[in-house]
């Protein structure tokens, strides 16, 4: 009779991988406009564990237009230079099938960009076009259960025409990015507070990722050397609170292309990364962030657009924070992104035949 | 308890290896997930606008492990108080600009911040250099900061390192991870040289020498090397602008490895303060096979070297030495 050991002893000889912790089977995330300035910066990030874990090895699917082919090559390139333990494989194509092709992630941040002199109205028709053969892609190739994130602007439109176009897809996962937003609020609070980022939680961002979007600070907590605080009785100015803070969330974009003559790529991707990471490994207890996803009625937001709530996630799943007290303001600028929203949706159908 | 926090400078921090970096630095890839930072960029005055533009998006970003960001464009406020420094800054090549001007113009640069260095870093500041011409570059702040100890001025090889692995890779077709120890000797230039006669791969039955999964002497001899010494070139042919993703990627092995060891039979590539090691002369910053434990790198010493790179090793050793020649003349 063989001893245990000497059995352990053959099994390391024959097939040593059976003994070895076996890492997680890779998970393929697509990038859509990949060769673009947030492109850039969020495969970097992917690659590197930052979206969805440090253990977790990935592929990247990478698509973008013919005329980007050769940039979106070198891209390719350098991922491979970069000798990434976690990256699996690459693929970069402009054949929309090839990108889709069992996806369980997709990151959506290409789309027809706004020039100068184009009217919203015009933006809302370039992208509706995109967004209907993306989603007809998304449901014919991309793995069941494959988590969406809308990030190319007007994302809750897109990503609304997205989720009308490919009907087999839950519209749970389907969601547009306004942790960006999010982010931005903490990240205001912190300063105005002098305490750091994470010691600041639960603003919320209701809306349309948009100028209406509504930054709210009426349940947001900041960490202090006497505990968990309202930000509302430490700022203790409910002026600021409701009108440099709000514009200055608001615009922040605008103030970044200003700095840098181009837009925010850094903090869009690493909102993105935030974003994927919480949905799918949950956020911390008493935590909550804020994602673009399809209303269900929630807070008198009616159903049928996507909209910016706070959220909790766990095991894969987000569900809207519930139960907060909504005042008169807040519902004058939770409104009013309804309305934007609304009309955007009501332009969309528009270009639909 | 958690970590105090180390100040990182990142300097050149307005350009697009910058813009790649800190990101990755704030998010823990060079010093750990659990180490806080904080960052100081500098970048010229003309730059000062886009360098508070970067800040404010660091700031966007509520990075957890972002203690605080310095964004300057003063070198003393810079360097002031850091452990790390990442030199990403310096005059690049023009279109008809010849080498003696490149040089020229980083010689200055790289001699002021040599001082500044010096004066205001912390103590046991490391230092790695990027800017090209790096390993001439890494001299010059080591010959004008005498107290900063030579063996922490490092210059960039590692991403050159790193693409021959992927290299192999994909000409073996298995995971990079799999492959190690290759070696890259010499000048982050045209001259290195890739060499792949230690490099192993990872099999199911063991670890195998490169050489001889490859089976082709002349594709590793030639196309091999040419690939990886003139791969820089066909990124900004296919992106129309130079690596920044994998340079900054690379930067933040470098450091981390130096900073946190490199795993056990696992070498890399540096280059440092030759020692003479390898009939390489003293005194130039040369890449070398290293390993590194407690935050010290040490040359792999031992490795039997065969004609042909002999004479490949030398031959980037006497660029080298040329640069050196041309960079004292610019100072006089």
């Amino acid at each position: 009779m063989m001893s245990s050991n000497s059995l352990v002893q053959r099994l390391m000889k024959w097939c040593p991988w059976l003994l070895r912790d076996e890492p997680k089977k890779p998970v393929k995330v697509l990038v859509t406009g990949a060769a673009g300035q947030i492109g850039y910066a969020i495969v970097a990030m992917i690659a590197r564990g930052l979206m969805l874990g440090a253990d977790q090895p990935v592929v990247l699917h990478m698509l973008d237009l013919p005329v980007a082919a050769d940039a979106l090559n070198g891209i390719r390139m350098e991922l491979i230079d970069a000798a990434l333990p976690l990256l699996r494989g690459v693929v970069a194509t402009s054949d929309q099938a090839e990108a889709f092709k069992g996806v369980n992630v997709a990151v959506l941040i290409g789309g027809w960009p706004r020039k100068d002199g184009m009217e919203r109205k015009d933006l809302i028709g370039k992208n509706v076009a995109i967004y209907k053969s993306q989603a007809s892609a998304l449901q014919q190739h991309a793995a069941p259960n494959c988590k969406v994130l809308v990030v190319a602007n007007p994302a809750n439109t897109n990503a609304l025409v997205l989720k009308q176009f490919a009907p087999a897809i839950p519209a749970k996962n389907i969601t547009c990015l306004t942790r960006l937003d999010h982010n931005r609020a903490l990240g205001q609070l912190a300063e105005k507070l002098n305490v750091h980022v994470a010691d600041v939680k639960n603003a919320i961002i209701w809306g349309n990722h948009s100028s209406t979007q509504f930054p709210d600070t009426s349940h947001a907590t900041a960490l202090t050397d006497r505990g968990e605080r309202p930000v509302r009785e430490l700022v203790a100015d409910e002026k600021w609170l409701r009108e440099e803070f709000v514009s200055t969330v608001q615009q922040r974009g605008a103030a970044v292309i200003k700095a840098r003559k181009q837009s925010s790529s850094l903090s869009a991707a690493s909102a993105a990364c935030d974003h994927m990471r919480d949905w799918i490994l949950g956020t911390p207890k008493g935590t909550w962030v804020s994602m673009g996803v399809y209303s269900d009625g929630s807070y008198g937001v009616p159903e049928g657009i996507f909209y910016s709530f706070p959220v909790t996630c766990e095991k894969g799943e987000w569900s809207i924070v519930q139960g907060l007290q909504i005042d008169d303001f807040a519902r004058s600028k939770m409104d009013a992104s309804v309305t934007e929203l609304k009309e955007e949706k009501r332009i969309a159908n528009g270009f639909v035949i | 308890m958690a970590k105090e926090p180390v100040r990182v400078l990142v300097t050149g921090a307005a350009g697009q290896i910058g813009y790649a970096l800190v990101p990755m630095i704030a998010r823990g890839v060079m010093l750990g997930a659990d180490q806080p930072v904080i960052l100081h960029m500098l970048d010229i005055p003309p730059a000062a606008e886009a360098l508070n533009g970067v800040k404010m998006e660091l700031l966007d970003a509520a990075f957890p492990l972002l203690k605080g960001i310095v964004a300057t464009t003063d070198v003393v406020e810079a360097c002031t108080g850091v452990s790390v420094a990442v030199m990403v800054g310096g005059f690049p090549r023009k279109d008809g600009m010849e080498r003696k001007d490149v040089m020229s113009k980083n010689v200055s640069i790289y001699k002021s911040q040599a001082s500044a260095l010096e004066a205001h870093a912390a103590p046991s500041c490391k230092v790695l250099v990027v800017a090209n011409p790096a390993n001439t570059n890494a001299l010059i702040l080591k010959e004008f900061a005498p107290s900063i100890p030579e063996k922490n001025i490092t210059c960039l090889t590692r991403l050159d390192h790193n693409r021959a692995l992927g290299q192999i890779a994909e000409k073996l077709n298995v995971q990079v991870t799999d492959v190690r120890n290759a070696i890259i000797w010499g000048n982050h230039s045209s001259t290195q040289y890739p060499d792949v006669n230690h490099a192993t791969v990872k099999t199911p039955s063991g670890e195998k020498p490169v050489r001889e999964l490859v089976a082709d002497d002349e594709w590793l001899n030639t196309e091999f090397i040419s690939t990886v010494q003139q791969r820089g070139a066909a990124i900004i042919k296919a992106r129309k602008q130079s690596s920044a993703l994998s340079a900054a990627s690379s930067a933040c092995d470098h450091i981390r490895d130096w900073v946190l060891g490199t795993p056990e039979g696992t070498y890399v590539s540096m280059g440092v303060y030759s020692d003479g090691s390898y009939g390489v002369p003293a005194g130039l910053i040369y890449s070398f096979p290293v390993t590194c434990s407690g935050g010290e790198w040490t040359i792999v010493q031992g490795l039997p070297i065969d004609e042909f790179s002999r004479k490949k090793m030398d031959a980037t050793a006497q660029e080298l030495s040329e640069e050196k020649t041309l960079a004292y003349s610019c100072l006089n």
